[in-house]
């Protein structure tokens, strides 16, 4: 038993904000393939490992097609399921084989690659990333396997609503938006997919001079770069332009949004309660995140006192802004017993309304301070944080040097700019909140914040 | 500065960090304290960060029923105050000096971590002594604290499937040992402790003579030990806590689990008793649970997900445990999967590693794994001061670390079989089926 899950998941959604905040990063060197695929490198001979990261711009959810929620993680997904010269099987042999980790996913704007493996097995594996990556084989019998397990896993999903929240919170606060697109995909999307879509979205968006890559790690750079380009350095660049791989900008929310799930067999009740938040590049990010790390970031942040530590109705309860090129969102989240799922809503409404009013004093402004900053160097220990965090410099164009700008602002920001912050960015009548809970219990106590807009959870997609 | 000379610089950087870099068990430092207290110290100076891990052998395993789940309690108190800082002081002050904490317990041992920049040590120092003997046990806020370890069950176990059947399972196949029940204690004592009893049990496992303390990171050891004897010097030894003497009795035929409920999936779940972490056994079955069912190259990923299409994944092992503990097979159906079908599947696959063991491959690609994660594990600061730790609570002593791998190099592929027989069998049997309400087992 952890002593609190939450707030760890919690910080791991902080990253985006927090990785820009340490000295510590080294600068990395930079290779440039002949196919345009720029590499970013740092050797770190500490233990026999290295780990590797590759972005792909434009390849995420929200380039798919209207109603095809789940198309760019189920590309993903197929790259390991069979190339040209490898089965699924031969794939997943060989990968075990060497105790490597090998993992292609996409989150809303792009598709990323990820392993890591003992030095001496590089080679091999960044021969089957490429592989993977270059040639899939994209089998129907491979697909019809994935898709089965895809339709099984939406319903796993409902069954738990801490991960059915996530989903029906997209849904609910992005809306149309491109970003509302659920990863797993839904009932009615998986039924309208085709394994020819899945080629079409390959063959136009994977492409290396759309990419970015990251190695660190136990391997010498005159060796990493031969294995470069016999491996991933074969990637052909296409002759056509690439596509597009722009967002249209974030929703902006007008009045209140409140969507209840009911989950007749809930014994708890799960809120998500979520309003705009800030691009990546925007100023406010560090204010922001020292803001949040007060309201509801950290063990003792504002939320987790009133709501667990001073009252026990909760084992976890936090917030945090996650962001993108185009903009950004804040959630704040809980769970409670069904009958208290009233107070709770109504302690977070308090603070927020309190924060906004009031402010935060001198000391908990020294306290974030000392905390982002004394947390900092952690979050870039080894070999995949420090790729990753290259990778999002990169594509979010905030520059390699940025953590040592973002560590002079951290010691310039005053107390009455986190209260400014707080009042642009915690919700007060605009907002998005969804529950899960067991309706027939809950709903006289949901009443008094207004209109519900009712879901049954076993009905289809969220 | 000229580019030249910063290359340079950087290039000298490098090879100190490379001579500090090789993680041995000659630079790890040992001391004792006369109160019993044991603290071992790496330094490792590449951030200016420490991570400071206090271990006690405490669990649930030293608990007996009516005090199930005690030993996860205490270490929620041990963040609600002692008499020098009052209830809320510790995280306040831990945060404010810019550091964090989590903590976890477990069947043998509990660990309460710590990492922060390296100006804020003696800070910690401090706070971690002070509650290793002062807390307060404030009644209301061990009244709200209840509270929120009942939420932690009803939240972990009872509204996760998963968890109801582990629940189910273990306590089924394990009928004398206090592995009987899960950490989190059955919900009828969760709310009916009595708050001496709580206190006693504190008082008896929370002592200096039954913890390690173990420091990685930016800090000076022998300074480090003035501020440790300046802190927990006056801390009193305790009676040594009492051993636990129940033996599991042998298992003598097959039990069953069968749960109807409201969901979506089922749930399938089979145990096996297995040996303790010191038995040599233990790595033979460490070795033949990896090509069994760890990876979509396993034997049972590959039947039971990709050719017979009965499952979504599989699951499992062994753990490292202090008393004998299981062999878990844990497969997620599918939707419609005929439950007893997959069960016949993982006896056919068991059988088979009992009668012709594994390929030269496969035992090669076992000790790849176990190699792999090993490094991966020790990547950072808490990571070496976890394992190092957790090597003192199993085993009795962190340099086992330095050795482990050797009891996985010296397991010979020939001798898998034989080891298999005698744990994969019928009468070892705990099976566990959660059936969708109205579906067929």
């Amino acid at each position: 038993m952890n002593r609190f899950l939450t707030i760890i998941i919690t910080l791991f959604l902080l990253c985006p904000v927090l990785v820009f905040s340490s000295e510590r990063l080294p600068r990395p060197q930079k290779i440039t393939l002949d196919n345009g695929l720029v590499v970013y490198y740092y050797q770190n001979p500490e233990l026999p490992l290295v780990s590797f990261r590759l972005l792909i711009k434009g390849a995420g959810s929200a380039f798919e097609p209207a109603g095809l929620d789940g198309l760019a993680n189920f590309t993903s997904d197929m790259l390991l399921k069979g190339t040209s010269s490898m089965t699924a099987e031969q794939i997943a042999e060989a990968l075990d084989f060497m105790g490597a980790r090998l993992n292609f996913t996409s989150s809303e704007e792009y598709a990323s690659a990820g392993g890591e493996c003992l030095s001496q097995f590089l080679p091999r594996l960044l021969q089957i990333a490429s592989d993977c990556l270059t040639s899939p084989a994209f089998k129907e019998e491979e697909y019809k396997k994935e898709l089965a397990k895809k339709i099984d896993t939406l319903k796993a999903v409902k069954d738990n609503p801490a991960q059915a929240l996530r989903q029906y919170f997209k849904k609910a606060y992005f809306g149309q938006h491109p970003f509302g697109h659920i990863l797993l995909g839904t009932d009615s999307s998986l039924e309208k997919m085709s394994l020819p879509q899945l080629k079409k979205f390959h063959a136009e968006r994977f492409r290396p001079d759309n990419s970015i890559m990251a190695v660190v790690g136990d391997v010498k750079q005159n060796e990493l770069i031969n294995i470069l380009k016999t491996t991933i350095g074969r990637w052909p660049k296409p002759g056509t332009p690439a596509p597009q791989a722009s967002v249209p900008p974030l929703p902006s929310l007008h009045g209140q949004k409140l969507v209840l799930i009911d989950k007749p067999d809930a014994t708890q009740s799960y809120f998500a309660l979520g309003s705009p938040g800030y691009a990546q590049n925007d100023r406010l990010a560090v204010v922001a995140s020292m803001m949040n790390t007060l309201w509801g970031g950290r063990f003792t942040s504002w939320l987790n006192t009133e709501l667990r530590i001073k009252r026990g109705l909760t084992y976890g309860a936090g917030s945090s802004f996650q962001s993108w090129k185009t903009g950004g969102l804040f959630m704040a989240s809980s769970y409670t017993k069904n009958d208290k799922i009233g107070e709770m809503l109504d302690i977070t409404f308090d603070l927020l309304k309190r924060a906004r009013d009031k402010g935060f004093s001198p000391e908990e402004v020294e306290s974030a301070r000392n905390y982002i900053v004394g947390q900092f160097p952690q979050s870039l220990e080894t070999n995949g944080s420090k790729a990753s965090a290259y990778l999002r410099l990169v594509y979010y164009d905030l520059g390699l040097d940025y953590y040592d700008r973002y560590l002079a602002e951290i010691d310039a920001v005053r107390q009455e700019d986190i209260k400014q912050a707080a009042v642009k960015l915690l919700p007060d009548k605009d907002y998005t909140l969804v529950i899960i809970g067991k309706a027939s219990e809950i709903k006289k106590l949901l009443e008094k914040f207004g209109r519900w807009e009712e879901k049954k959870i076993t009905d289809p997609d969220f | 500065m000229p580019k030249k000379v910063a290359a340079f610089v950087l290039s000298f950087f490098w090879m100190i960090t490379m001579l500090q870099a090789a993680f041995k068990k000659e630079d790890i430092k040992v001391f004792h304290l006369d109160n019993g207290l044991k603290i071992i110290l790496y330094e490792d100076h590449k951030m200016p960060n420490i991570s400071y891990f206090t271990f006690f052998k405490v669990g649930s395993r030293c608990e007996r029923p009516g005090l199930t789940g005690v030993s996860h309690f205490i270490e929620h108190m041990m963040f609600n105050g002692t008499e020098k800082f009052r209830p809320g002081e510790f995280d306040r002050l831990m945060e404010f000096s810019g550091g964090a904490n989590n903590a976890y317990t477990g069947d043998d041992f509990t660990a309460y971590t710590d990492w922060f920049p390296a100006n804020a040590l003696e800070k910690i120092v401090e706070l971690e002594a002070d509650r290793m003997q002062g807390l307060l046990f404030d009644p209301e806020v061990l009244e709200s604290e209840r509270g929120v370890v009942a939420s932690e069950r009803r939240m972990s176990v009872e509204n996760d499937n998963e968890a109801i059947i582990y629940e189910n399972v273990r306590s089924t196949a394990i009928m004398a040992h206090p592995y009987h029940w899960d950490v989190i204690g059955w919900m009828s004592d969760i709310l009916g402790w009595r708050p001496d009893e709580i206190k006693q049990y504190y008082q008896t496992y929370y002592a200096p003579n039954n913890a390690v303390l173990v420091v990685v990171g930016d800090f000076e050891a022998t300074r480090l030990l003035e501020l440790i004897k300046k802190y927990y010097g006056h801390i009193s030894v305790q009676p040594p806590a009492p051993p636990v003497i129940t033996v599991e009795p042998p298992q003598l035929g097959r039990k069953e689990v069968i749960i109807r409920k409201e969901a979506q999936t089922p749930s399938f779940l089979l145990a096996y008793h297995a040996p303790a972490c010191s038995d040599s056994d233990f790595f033979a079955l460490s070795i033949l649970e990896k090509p069994l069912l760890q990876g979509e190259s396993s034997r049972l990923y590959r039947r039971l997900v990709r050719d017979e299409q009965l499952a979504i994944s599989v699951s499992g092992g062994c753990e490292e445990k202090i008393d004998p503990f299981l062999f878990m097979i844990e497969v997620k159906p599918r939707p419609d999967a005929d439950l007893t079908r997959i069960e016949k599947i993982v006896d056919e696959e068991l059988a088979k590693i009992v009668e012709q063991g594994l390929t030269e491959s496969e035992y090669e690609k076992a000790l790849n794994i176990v190699r792999s994660d090993f490094y991966f594990s020790l990547q950072t600061n808490s990571g070496k001061a976890n394992m190092l730790g957790a090597m003192e609570m199993l085993y009795g002593s962190f340099d086992r670390l330095f050795t482990i791998m050797d009891s996985y190099l010296q397991t010979k592929r020939e001798d898998i079989p034989d080891i298999a027989k005698k744990y994969f069998n019928e009468l070892n049997k705990t099976a566990g089926y959660l059936v969708p309400e109205g579906g067929q087992p």
